[in-house]
């Protein structure tokens, strides 16, 4: 049987190419699976999963939950929000007692970047990133790439642009990865100071013109701009930015051919996107939600294996 | 009690010496060389004697280290000061420059009269605190300067906290200059580098961390050569005289051309390089370890390259340890919790010795331990000679050791375990010595 290069999944700068096409393969099964009248498999029966989340997180944390109690695991959920320097009590501490309760697996969200590296260093357990700052989002990317693969087929060749907030996303870092490990073509766009100066020595393209970049793109991964995360100014205002990094209806219908819409949500609608674009037949945003399930079913499903 | 202190057959590396290269025995009596002559395999040292001899023996005048925080008073817990003396003599120094960051800061005369009469009970290390150009190091209110100095501060500086205002910095250049002062700034505008976790390039970018850019770096050191130049418009300096200005703990090419520039204007400036800076690259942090977390960060490759030719052409006055050690608590965390900085005084010749790859004569890593920081701290110079007060590093610049453990009650140190070339076999000052393990 196919086994993944790797027992933690940290990001996916450290999958290798079989390993991704293995787990979109494996997330193919398991799609058909939670569309059958009884949705689970009794394959992680013997597993403890814990989601031990530092950061807000409603999709993605129910996500994991529903993938790990189709695959029949017992789940342990853990949320606190600030940093565990705030909190009083160090990360390792807080994870070492959960593991003290029997616990096979982590899935964690947490606000520092290297934060999964730095547990899995440190634990016998699998580590599972479900984000870490604005570093990596693996499986978020993994479920985008298996959704564009189910409109597009093999994405060798393909235009993907990214718009929107680049340097406050971890979503942006993984797409852009694991993209590239497909061949596919990544442009990012959006202002300046929302893109890492350094940006284009990752091999992307760089843009500034959201027109443009939907002319140019066969798939447009619209970001959420992530406020929360901004610590100092880096635009004017959301009237400017919706203005002019927005994306309407009316900008994809005037496309000289359909493009694919994704957005990894939460969606600030009239912002990022208009309502009528975010609800387009172009946007396959709650096909994203579906194959989340499936992706991180396929993940967990192949970690257990390397325990 | 003062030993009579017997080496033998020891290689010179002192430029201001007859000697130079050549292998010499050397006998300390009363805490003065009795004796400095040319090897001879017949001489007996006296009875009681300490001999120290075997191996690659070389030795030099004593190293200082122009900059290492202490941490007593007030976090005693990561390295007392009798700690410190202990790191920094197995570190092979004998002068130590002291951060005035501690807890209180080193802004009046009590702090500094702590640290004095507790730095005269080491007798194998000599430390000389550095005291606040502002009250708390906070950069707003003057310290009492002259009475500092009078009180014995070696030079002065914010340390940690980098003097961000441009007539704070005037008006301390100005202040200090009848009296000789020295200041002493790491240049950094930290409005540039608000949030920054590591040097801004491609590996920040890979790793989803804010950077510290090298521009904060630079444009500060530009800025305060050009202020420095305007301090000295109306009594301009004499061609000779002791630096004014000294940039700590440079990390990025573009300083260090700037400032080699600006010493051949004549400029009365100096600099130095934390050893760790020519050891490491930004790549490093690719596992997110947090012991290579220091300020200022690891930059490119081209950026190490610049300060290996920068200490070569004599540029760069200095190598520093940047020694700042750190409890578990504050580094066993996420990478973005974690402090900034390392230990280092333990470690200095022999990092640099590890990554020299001959691109530093060994003559010149000398100067810069003795000859360099001497000069920009105003400290006497030390004579290997007849008669002299005895102030000497003994090492074995070929050695391979293994780092197993530090004399720091902290840890923090990326090279605890690894095998390191070049190896520090004692110091002696006046008529006492450490010798290592």
């Amino acid at each position: 049987m196919p086994q993944l290069s790797t027992r933690h999944l940290l990001g996916i700068n450290t999958l290798t190419v079989n390993d991704i096409q293995l787990i979109l393969e494996t997330a193919t099964q398991f799609k058909e699976v939670i569309n059958r009248p009884i949705k689970k498999v009794p394959s992680l029966r013997d597993i403890t999963i814990a989601n031990v989340f530092f950061e807000n997180s409603t999709r993605t944390r129910l996500s994991f939950e529903l993938a790990e109690k189709r695959l029949s695991a017992d789940v342990v959920n853990f949320s606190a929000s600030g940093s565990s320097v705030k909190k009083g009590e160090t990360l390792l501490d807080t994870v070492n007692n959960i593991l003290a309760m029997k616990v096979d697996m982590i899935v964690m969200r947490h606000s520092s970047p290297g934060a999964p590296h730095y547990l899995a260093s440190r634990i016998p357990a699998n580590v599972i990133n479900a984000g870490d700052g604005t570093h990596e989002h693996p499986t978020q990317a993994l479920l985008d790439s298996f959704s564009m693969r189910e409109k597009l087929g093999d994405l060798a060749g393909k235009r993907i642009a990214i718009i929107g907030d680049i340097t406050h996303s971890r979503v942006a870092l993984s797409n852009i990865y694991c993209l590239q490990k497909q061949g596919a073509d990544v442009m990012v766009c959006g202002p300046t100071t929302l893109i890492p100066k350094h940006m284009a020595s990752l091999g992307v393209r760089i843009g500034h013109d959201v027109r443009e970049a939907l002319a140019w793109c066969d798939v447009a991964n619209v970001l959420r701009i992530q406020l929360e995360r901004q610590q100092i100014k880096y635009f004017p205002s959301l009237r400017e930015y919706s203005l002019y990094y927005g994306i309407s209806r009316q900008m994809l219908d005037e496309l000289d051919r359909p493009i694919v819409l994704m957005h990894p949500g939460p969606i600030n609608r009239g912002v990022e996107l208009t309502s009528d674009a975010a609800d387009s037949p172009h946007s396959i945003i709650l096909d994203q939600v579906e194959n989340g399930v499936a992706v991180r079913m396929a993940v967990l499903y192949l970690l257990a294996q390397e325990r | 009690m003062l030993m009579n202190i017997f080496i033998r057959s020891a290689r010179v590396v002192d430029r201001a010496s007859l000697q130079n290269g050549q292998l010499v025995d050397i006998l300390v009596r009363n805490g003065l060389i009795a004796s400095f002559t040319t090897t001879n395999p017949d001489l007996r040292p006296e009875t009681g004697a300490v001999v120290i001899e075997g191996g690659n023996l070389h030795v030099s005048a004593g190293w200082v280290d122009a900059r290492a925080a202490a941490n007593d008073p007030g976090y005693e817990h990561r390295e007392a000061l009798a700690d410190l003396a202990r790191v920094a003599a197995a570190g092979g120094f004998t002068d130590v420059a002291l951060l005035p960051n501690t807890q209180p800061v080193v802004d009046a005369k009590d702090t500094l009269g702590y640290l004095r009469r507790t730095a005269d009970g080491f007798p194998t290390v000599r430390l000389h605190p550095v005291a606040a150009i502002t009250k708390g190091a906070k950069g707003d209110d003057f310290t009492d300067m002259i009475d500092l100095h009078r009180a014995g501060a070696v030079a002065f500086s914010d340390g940690d906290h980098p003097l961000q205002h441009p007539d704070l910095l005037v008006k301390t250049l100005q202040y200090l200059r009848p009296f000789g002062g020295l200041l002493i700034n790491r240049p950094e505008d930290t409005r540039l580098t608000r949030y920054g976790q590591m040097h801004e390039g491609i590996q920040s970018t890979r790793q989803g961390l804010k950077g510290l850019p090298a521009l904060a770096e630079v444009m500060t050191v530009a800025r305060d050569l050009r202020l420095l130049a305007y301090v000295l418009e109306t009594e301009p300096a004499a061609p000779d005289a002791a630096p004014m200005l000294h940039f700590t703990c440079l990390s990025a090419a573009e300083s260090v051309a700037l400032i080699r520039e600006a010493k051949a204007q004549g400029l009365p400036v100096s600099c130095d390089v934390a050893a760790h800076q020519l050891a490491y690259t930004d790549e490093a942090l690719h596992t997110f370890d947090s012991n290579l977390k220091v300020n200022p960060p690891f930059r490119g490759a081209a950026d190490v390259a610049a300060l290996w030719a920068g200490l070569a052409d004599g540029t760069i006055d200095a190598v520093v340890s940047d020694h700042h050690p750190h409890e578990e608590e504050t580094k066993n965390v996420e990478f973005d919790v974690a402090e900034f900085g390392m230990l280092g005084a333990e470690t200095v010749f022999a990092l640099i010795q590890t990554h020299n790859k001959d691109r530093l004569a060994l003559a010149d890593l000398i100067d810069r331990l003795t000859t360099g920081p001497r000069r920009v701290l105003r400290l006497p110079p030390v004579l290997l000679a007849e008669g002299q007060p005895a102030a000497l590093t003994i090492f074995n610049p070929t050695a391979s050791w293994t780092y197993t453990r530090t004399l720091s009650p902290a840890k923090n140190s990326p090279l605890l375990g690894q095998t390191l070339v070049g190896n520090v076999v004692g110091t002696v000052l006046g008529g006492h010595y450490t010798v290592q393990q």
